[in-house]
């Protein structure tokens, strides 16, 4: 074995949308039980790149590589990566009128973990410890997905499948948008759940809110489809404080040296 | 395909002529079925056969149906069987079996000796029960004039079923009737009468099938009837195989403060042609009318219904939902008509529609013919194939593009599906369109 293959790695990547570049040059690496904060101004790509990550078919990607447990996943379908074990929780889950949770659920229990792997029994315990740890009602499970749910509901809807597929590296997509200091809470008590040696994490956020729940190993801030600066956890409290000018004025300077 | 020259002068089908009359009805038959069927074949004579180049069968030319190519079936008669086991069945107090070889009517729970619930053949029922048959065969449901094709089932049905329920009576779990045909080359016509008298309720269930290789037409004709605070839940499940054709005459009445649900449920067969009528007759008459196509390999499914609401404070609900896939054709045309001084009506009409992959076709022609003001109608239909934006997110979950497409289509369908009362057949038509989907993408 000539080196040890990285468990998530993104060289240098680029990607753009309806021919707007959008990434010019992202890296990026997470390792087995880290958890990572990605902050950035508004329009710099955070979005566009968790849906990279999850390979969103309106995203064209243009060079680079995003190396998963020792493979390119770039020509992966966005199943095969999700099988895998990547999880993206949606900014904005969509609704699906006519599929009930408890369906769903149990769909996308069978294709991660193959049909028949979980006995119908543990499964529903299962998901009922789930929901119990989520503070859902079990009524959740006979509504339809996301349909008529609060904002709340849905973004507790995307926890519950985290721990129904139990990934081994989940991107958030501001997850923490739009919640009340209730909700963040319990959302971000299932993400911890999933934090351990074997899981990495990457939490894309606008605030500090969420990052003083789930804390961050490394924080790093993309600026216009880069990674302007890399940091520890006090960074996070730098932005919070100055905002990114300060960032990008620097890393303007850099790029220009 | 072939084509058969049918001009208004000569607007008879080959084979439905005085000769089969005789052979169908004729002396065997009680005289009121005799007259009513000569009554029925008058007017089925002075129609004029549809053509391609009225509106309504633009888009399903009347040679589709290749009349010539089937010899209609003799009327049926009793046989004696024992009832085949079959966990449908046990959801249901009767069971009616229809085949080539005969009929079997099946007293589950014994309603039927109590007299409140009346089930019995045409024949019998015209004998037994004749100023019932009188009042509603080719009677009270029917607010209009018969067309051509329902004035031909009205002539030369050849298994006639008449259901009545006494006022007041409830049912507990209804009637199954099961239509199992496998006989090539054979044009079978089955008649229903269905009559829910005041302040009594009903759900039946219909179930047609036929072997895919057998080539075999049907002409169905229904008159259902809600009296006064009756409730009537009816389904019809239509999986005839893929060389079966099938047109559809329904009419549906609902007097005051009756509520009537009607699901048609189309997925089997080559061609069907399906039009179903509704009259909220009485003020505060309620219709839900709700209907499920999938035309998926070269199949061809039109469906025509009728809102009309003969009285003021009427309501009626309509969804209509499709989806056509590979070379299928679906054509949806609603009317909604409101007598004059038909005032405080509320009628919704839609028909939503997928359409899988290019090459497939739906036309949506929903529609409004009003004489009164003061009521609420709307109508729609959408067109589209599925939502990117939940394709992504199933596949974000790891199930692969041809589930998550077969799990939208399913999803798509389910507004309609839970109209249907009975689980076994919602089961069964979620079953039918996930193989309709296949197994590719």
């Amino acid at each position: 074995m000539s080196e040890q293959l990285p468990f998530f790695e993104i060289r240098n990547l680029h990607a753009k949308v309806e021919d707007k570049p959008i990434l010019k040059g992202v890296n990026l690496v997470i390792n087995p039980g880290e958890t990572h904060a990605l902050m950035g101004p508004n329009g710099s790509g955070k979005s566009t790149l968790s849906n990279v990550i999850m390979g969103h078919p309106s995203y064209e990607v243009t060079g680079g590589e995003i190396l998963f447990q020792g493979r390119n996943i770039i020509e992966m379908e966005p199943d095969e990566r999700a099988r895998a074990g990547i999880f993206l929780a949606f900014q904005y889950p969509v609704a699906i009128p006519g599929i009930s949770v408890a369906k769903f659920l149990k769909s996308a229990a069978d294709a991660r973990f193959g049909q028949g792997a979980i006995k119908a029994s543990e499964f529903i315990k299962e998901m009922r410890e789930n929901l119990k740890f989520l503070e859902m009602n079990e009524a959740f499970l006979n509504r339809f997905l996301n349909d008529g749910f609060s904002g709340g509901e849905k973004k507790r809807m995307e926890i519950l499948q985290m721990l129904t597929l139990k990934p081994s590296l989940a991107v958030m997509d501001e997850t923490d948008s739009g919640l009340d200091i209730d909700a963040l809470r319990i959302v971000s008590k299932g993400v911890n759940r999933m934090v351990g040696p074997n899981f990495g994490l990457l939490v894309i956020t606008h605030y500090e809110r969420i990052l003083t729940h789930i804390k961050p190993d490394h924080m790093h801030v993309l600026i216009d489809g880069q990674i302007a600066m890399s940091g520890g956890p006090e960074l996070v409290k730098e932005v919070e404080k100055n905002g990114y000018d300060w960032i990008r004025a620097r890393f303007g300077k850099e790029v220009l040296v | 395909m072939t084509t058969v020259q049918l001009t208004p002068e000569a607007a008879g089908l080959p084979g439905f002529d005085e000769t089969l009359l005789a052979r169908i009805g004729g002396a065997a038959e009680p005289a009121l079925l005799q007259e009513k069927r000569a009554a029925a074949f008058a007017q089925y004579r002075e129609l004029p056969m549809p053509q391609v180049r009225d509106e309504e069968w633009r888009r399903t030319d009347p040679a589709l149906f290749p009349f010539d190519r089937f010899a209609p079936s003799p009327r049926l008669a009793p046989v004696p069987r024992a009832l085949a086991a079959s966990p449908w069945d046990e959801e249901f107090d009767v069971v009616v079996c229809v085949s080539d070889d005969g009929f079997s009517i099946h007293d589950r729970t014994g309603l039927l000796n109590s007299g409140s619930l009346v089930v019995l053949s045409l024949a019998d029922a015209a004998t037994r029960h004749p100023a019932l048959v009188e009042r509603y065969l080719q009677g009270a449901a029917r607010v209009k004039a018969p067309r051509k094709f329902s004035a031909l089932g009205d002539a030369f049905w050849t298994f006639g079923l008449f259901i009545h329920v006494a006022p007041r009576v409830v049912v507990p779990n209804g009637v199954l009737i099961r239509y199992q045909h496998r006989a090539a080359g054979k044009a079978v016509l089955p008649h229903l009468v269905a009559a829910v008298s005041d302040e009594a309720q009903l759900t039946i269930a219909e179930y047609y099938e036929s072997p895919a290789d057998a080539e075999l037409l049907a002409v169905s004709t229904r008159e259902l009837y809600a009296g006064r605070n009756a409730t009537l839940r009816a389904a019809s499940l239509q999986e005839w195989g893929a060389r079966t054709y099938h047109i559809g005459e329904d009419w549906v009445r609902a007097e005051r403060d009756a509520r009537v649900e009607w699901v048609t449920l189309l997925l089997g067969g080559q061609v069907s042609k399906m039009m179903v009528s509704c009259d909220v007759h009485e003020p505060n008459a309620q219709a839900y009318l709700s209907g499920l196509f999938f035309a998926n390999d070269n199949q061809h499914v039109d469906q025509r219904t009728l809102q009309l609401h003969s009285a003021p404070h009427t309501y009626s609900n309509l969804l209509y939902k499709g989806a056509v896939k590979d070379q299928g054709h679906s054509v949806y045309q609603g009317i909604i008509d409101a007598a004059p001084g038909a005032i405080k009506v509320d009628a919704y009409q839609m028909n939503n529609n997928l359409i899988l992959n290019e090459g497939a076709r739906a036309d949506s022609l929903p529609g409004l013919e009003i004489d009164a003001d003061d009521l609420k109608c709307s109508h729609g239909a959408t067109m589209g194939n599925l939502d990117e934006s939940q394709m992504f997110y199933l596949r974000s979950r790891g199930l692969p593009e041809a589930e998550a497409r077969r799990l939208l289509v399913m999803a798509f369908f389910e507004e309609v599906i839970e109209r249907v009362p009975h689980e076994f057949m919602r089961e069964r038509v979620r079953e039918d369109v996930r193989r309709k989907c296949g197994e590719g993408a």
